[in-house]
Order: C-alpha cells, then sequence, then structure tokens
C-alpha cells in the first residue's frame, strides 16, 4: 500500500527529550493529511449517531446495513471507478434502510431478515465484481478500503454525506431518545415511530457509506459500535458518550496512521492503515473494559460493606447474598450492553 | 373540574372493538368513563387491559364501534392524556439521571431544540416531589430500584398536567414502601379532579384507588361500582379458572370445579 517515493521522510532531530515530530510529521505529506482529515470526520460522525446504535441495540441491524451496501460499492465502482462508490452506495445504503426499517418492524423473524439481507447482498456484490478483470485487488479495495489513496474529490463526498448524518441524528435527538428508553412512552407521548426508525435508520447507511470508502465495508462496523461501546464503559452520562466516543474514535485513527505510516518508513511493514485502525481501536476497548471491571470490582466490594453491619443487627446474611446477585446481574447485563 | 365540559365524558366507549391487525384483541367494548373517576381494569393475562389503554391513546386501530376521549378522537386528545408503561416496557440501563427522564415529557411542547424554561423546569421539579422522589433528582435512572423507576415514570406522566392518566399494571413489582407512596399519589391526583384508568391483577388495589371497576376478558364482561364487580361470581367468570396470585396477595379465587 506504500510507495516509497511517494515519501520524502523528514525525520526530525531526537535532541528534543519528547520527539512529537513522530506523532505530527507524517501528516505532512498531503495524503496523510487527508487520510487524517478522512479519519477525524468519520469519528465525529460515529461518535454522534453511534450512541443511538449503542442505546437501541441496533448492532445487528448495522450490520445487515454495512453488507447492504456492498453491492452498491461494487456496482459504482464497476459503473465509474472510484467516483462511482459513493453514488453506489448511497442508493443501496439508503434502500436497505427502508427495507430493513420496515422488516424489523414487522418484528417476524426480524433477525432472520436481516441475515438474508446480509448474507444475499454480499453474494450478489462478489458476483458482480469478479466479472472483472483483475478482480482480487479490486476486491480487497472495497473490502478493506484504501483510506491512504481518498482523493480531495472523495473526502469531500465523506464530508458531506458524514455532515448529513450527523444533522439527521441532532435534529431527532429528543425522538430517538425517547424511542431508545421506551417505545411505547414516546409513540403515547405522540411521537411517531416509524419516521424516527427510518430517519436513524438512513443516518447509520450514511454512515457506513462513508466510512466504507476510507476503512472498507468489512471493517466499518467496529466504527459504528466500538467508539460509543468504550465510551458507555467509561461514563454513565448521556451527553459524554458522544464527545468520549469521538476522542477514542479520533485517537484510534490517529494512531492508527502514525503506526502505519512509521512501519512502513522504518522497518518496510506495510500494514494496512485501516486494519491498524480497528486494532487499536479495540485495544482502547479491551483497556476500558478492564477498568470498568476493576471499577465494578471495587464498588462490590464497597457494597459488601454492610455485611458486617447486617450480622451485628442480627438479620440474615442471604440478604447481602441477594444484593451481591443482583449486583452481578445489572453487572453483567451492562456487559452485555456495552458488548 | 367535572363540571368544567358537562357533557363530554372523559372516556366514552361505544361497541368498540381492537385490533393489532387481524382477530380484534378486545371486541364490543361499551363504558362510559366520567370525569373524576377512577377506573380498575381486571382481568387475567391477554384480556385486552393493555389495548383497551392504548386504544384509548390511539395507538392501537379500532376496527369497530367508536371512542372518544375528552370529546374528541384519541389523536386529538393525546395530550391532555399522560400514560404509565409498564416498566418491563422500558431500558432499565439507559444512561440518563432522573430528572432527564422526567424532563422527556416536556419535549413535546419543548420541541427538537427548545431549552426547558422556567415554567418547565418547575413543571419537572413538582412532578418530581410529587411522586416523593426529589432527593434523588440527579441519581442515575439505573441505579434506583424499580419501584422509584416506575415511579419516574409516572412523574414524567404528570409534567404534561394530564386530565386522564393511563396506568399499566403500575403496582406489578413493587415493595411495601414504594407501593403505599404510588397510592398517596394516585389518590391526591384523584381529589383533583383527574380521571384515573389503570389496570392491575390486584384487586386490592383496585378497591383502595378506584370507584369503579371494568372486568376484562376478550370482551366486557362487567362495569361497574367496585362493590357491585368486584364480586366472586363476576370475577371467577372474568379469570376463566385461571389462578392468578399476584405480590403474594391471594386473590383469584379458584373455581370449585377446579379445586
Amino acid at each position: 500500500m506504500w510507495t516509497a517515493t511517494i515519501l520524502s521522510p523528514s525525520h526530525p532531530s531526537t535532541d528534543s527529550p519528547v520527539d512529537l515530530g513522530f506523532f505530527f510529521d507524517p501528516f505532512s505529506v498531503p495524503f496523510m493529511a487527508r487520510a487524517l482529515t478522512t479519519v477525524l470526520v468519520l469519528a465525529v460522525a460515529s461518535g454522534i449517531v453511534g450512541v443511538f446504535i449503542n442505546l437501541r441495540n441496533l448492532e445487528f441491524i448495522s450490520d445487515g446495513l454495512v453488507h447492504a451496501v456492498f453491492p452498491g460499492l461494487v456496482v459504482g465502482f464497476v459503473a465509474s471507478g472510484t467516483d462511482g462508490l459513493l453514488p453506489g452506495a448511497l442508493v443501496a445504503g439508503v434502500l436497505a434502510a427502508l427495507l430493513l426499517t420496515v422488516a424489523s418492524r414487522r418484528g417476524v423473524g426480524s433477525d432472520a431478515a436481516i441475515a438474508v439481507v446480509l448474507a444475499g447482498s454480499f453474494s450478489i456484490g462478489i458476483v458482480i465484481v469478479s466479472r472483472e478483470t483483475n478482480y482480487v485487488s479490486q476486491l480487497e479495495q472495497l473490502l478493506f478500503g484504501g483510506v491512504l489513496t481518498v482523493t480531495p474529490s472523495q473526502l469531500t463526498q465523506i464530508i458531506i454525506v458524514g455532515v448529513v448524518a450527523v444533522v439527521l441524528v441532532v435534529i431527532t435527538w429528543r425522538r430517538q431518545l425517547f424511542l431508545a428508553l421506551d417505545p411505547v412512552g414516546s409513540r403515547a407521548a405522540g411521537y411517531r415511530s416509524l419516521p424516527t426508525e427510518i430517519v436513524l435508520n438512513c443516518a447509520i447507511a450514511l454512515l457506513v457509506v462513508a466510512g466504507s470508502q476510507a476503512l472498507g465495508n468489512l471493517l466499518v462496523l467496529a466504527l459504528l459500535v466500538v467508539p460509543v461501546a468504550i465510551a458507555r464503559l467509561l461514563v454513565r452520562r448521556l451527553m459524554l458518550l458522544a464527545p468520549l466516543a469521538i476522542i477514542s474514535a479520533a485517537l484510534a485513527g490517529w494512531l492508527g496512521l502514525v503506526t502505519s505510516f512509521h512501519a512502513s518508513i522504518s522497518y518496510g511493514i506495510t500494514a494496512s492503515p485501516g486494519s491498524l485502525i480497528v486494532i487499536i481501536l479495540i485495544t482502547l476497548y479491551a483497556v476500558a473494559l478492564l477498568g470498568h471491571l476493576l471499577v465494578e470490582r471495587i464498588r462490590t466490594a464497597r457494597r459488601a460493606v454492610p455485611h458486617t453491619c447486617f450480622e451485628h443487627t442480627g438479620q440474615h446474611p442471604v440478604l447481602d447474598l441477594d444484593q451481591d446477585v443482583s449486583a452481578r446481574r445489572r453487572w453483567s447485563a451492562r456487559f452485555r450492553r456495552a458488548v | 373540574m367535572t363540571e368544567i365540559s358537562t357533557d363530554s365524558a372523559a372516556i366514552d366507549l361505544r361497541h368498540a372493538s381492537f385490533s393489532y391487525g387481524g382477530a380484534p384483541q378486545l371486541s364490543d367494548v361499551t363504558a362510559r368513563i366520567e370525569r373524576g373517576e377512577a377506573v380498575a381494569l381486571v382481568g387475567p393475562n391477554g384480556s385486552g387491559k393493555s389495548t383497551l389503554l392504548k386504544g384509548i391513546l390511539g395507538l392501537v386501530d379500532v376496527v369497530d364501534g367508536e371512542i372518544t376521549v375528552l370529546g374528541g378522537s384519541p389523536r386529538e386528545a393525546l395530550r391532555r392524556v399522560g400514560y404509565l408503561a409498564q416498566l418491563s416496557e422500558v431500558d432499565r440501563e439507559f444512561p440518563i439521571s432522573l430528572r432527564q427522564v422526567v424532563t422527556m415529557g416536556r419535549y413535546r411542547s419543548l420541541g427538537p431544540f427548545g431549552w426547558p424554561g422556567r415554567r418547565e423546569r418547575e413543571l419537572v421539579d413538582a412532578a418530581i416531589t410529587r411522586v416523593g422522589l426529589a432527593p434523588h433528582a440527579h441519581r442515575r435512572f439505573g441505579e434506583l430500584s424499580g419501584g422509584q423507576q416506575q415511579r419516574a415514570l409516572l412523574a414524567r406522566a404528570l409534567t404534561v398536567e394530564p386530565e386522564i392518566l393511563l396506568l399499566d399494571e403500575p403496582f406489578n413489582g413493587l415493595d411495601r414502601a414504594n407501593r403505599s407512596a404510588l397510592l398517596d399519589t394516585l389518590n391526591s391526583l384523584r381529589a383533583e379532579g383527574v380521571t384515573i384508568v389503570t389496570s392491575t391483577h390486584d384487586l386490592e388495589l383496585a378497591r383502595e384507588v378506584c370507584t369503579r371497576a371494568m372486568l376484562l376478558n376478550r370482551t366486557l364482561i362487567a362495569f361497574g361500582s367496585v362493590e357491585e364487580t368486584l364480586k366472586l361470581p363476576l370475577v371467577e367468570r372474568t379469570f376463566e379458572g385461571t389462578v392468578a396470585h399476584v405480590d403474594g396477595h391471594n386473590i383469584i379465587p379458584v373455581p370449585p370445579e377446579h379445586g
């Protein structure tokens, strides 16, 4: 993926104790700067849209959308190369968002419906792309993306699509929140749920479309799901979820690009930056999970203190056992939600 | 309150049938609920209690007959009706504070971006105080007990200053303290003339809160004063011999032929 000729590494002097140039210099190269911008735009969009993927447990629907976008990418690509990616994906994404919204409302085997869409659209996409000559490398490009080869016009497209996704969620924020907390209550309050669901699913589809070009169709799911899952482990305030998710996604994106750059320059290792970004994101998640588990441990230990009080008052310790069990149950529910 | 508009009942059902699509879930209900009344909906699981509540909200289609709420269609009346859903229908791990949950009750009038002004904040605070949760206002919703969450949702329903309050099994799974707190709130609302319609398994509570009771089992079995309707023969007919036991109350009698 790296071509050594493009790079004229201006390795800074190692005089300063902290060599910040290591982290910032790579982005003096235009395509690296574009890659960073792309990643930051995607971080912001996924941090905001992802909040409701998490709160509404839409991870599987998102996966369905991701795969449904694939044939769109392929058709667009076959029709007019890189410039066709976005229109193709856009059409497929919005169509799939509408279909999946209706399917999931019917409730009848909605998981099965998603799985059918997922497998079906993926195979259609592969059939189409395999008719092309040289299809393996094109397939690789579509599946794993090319954040380093994002052109200026592609970047503009990504920004526009990302902004639309964010705007859709922000203007429907309150009804999304109400629907996520309790669907019946929100309808009783006079909110219609169908438009709310369509808007959210379209926003997710748009994010998939924007992200697919940079991270590839296979890895974009990580961007939709993981940043907010990290935030959910760290805080319990709604208003902090999006900022924290954005920070973790941006951090992973930036570190991924830097790592990939230096791995290539210094060690000649060609590492796909998209994959590195996802690996770093997952690492951040693992760290957050560990921290979360530690904090829960300490909390449970503190909660166990009344144990002795009960014994003094002569109450049966069974009470505490119950408390412990319910705490554990609550924890595991939270864990499942976070995952 | 009762005298403000003289002839429109709070809820008027005339041979109304409700369906989610397919066969009616509840058919042929005729009843007139006056303003300021408190009515208990009693019946076994699947008897149509929740369906009737959702029908009054306009969330379930009326496939036959007619329903008017506060003199108009259910959708028109929606903003004057408060609704407390079953707790099982709510995401109980939601990462927001109790106060934020209650503020959601004002979202419809605030619109998508309107910032809660003084009046809004006062309404929210008053509702939280009313259900007795003022000391917990800033705690996380997920940290509250089930009973407290139930009361928080009631506070949310009260922020719309409802003329009719609909409650779906509000006493399910409540401990003694929460139960009496909820009872106090409901009784004080009744004293102010709010019309209350609540579904319940619990005949004791129906007697304590309500003036009238509606016995349902896929259709209307009986509707009348609590004393007249909550009698053994009618209750037996409603529950068709199914044994219902709720929160340790031994309420529903087992008919002799089964026992």
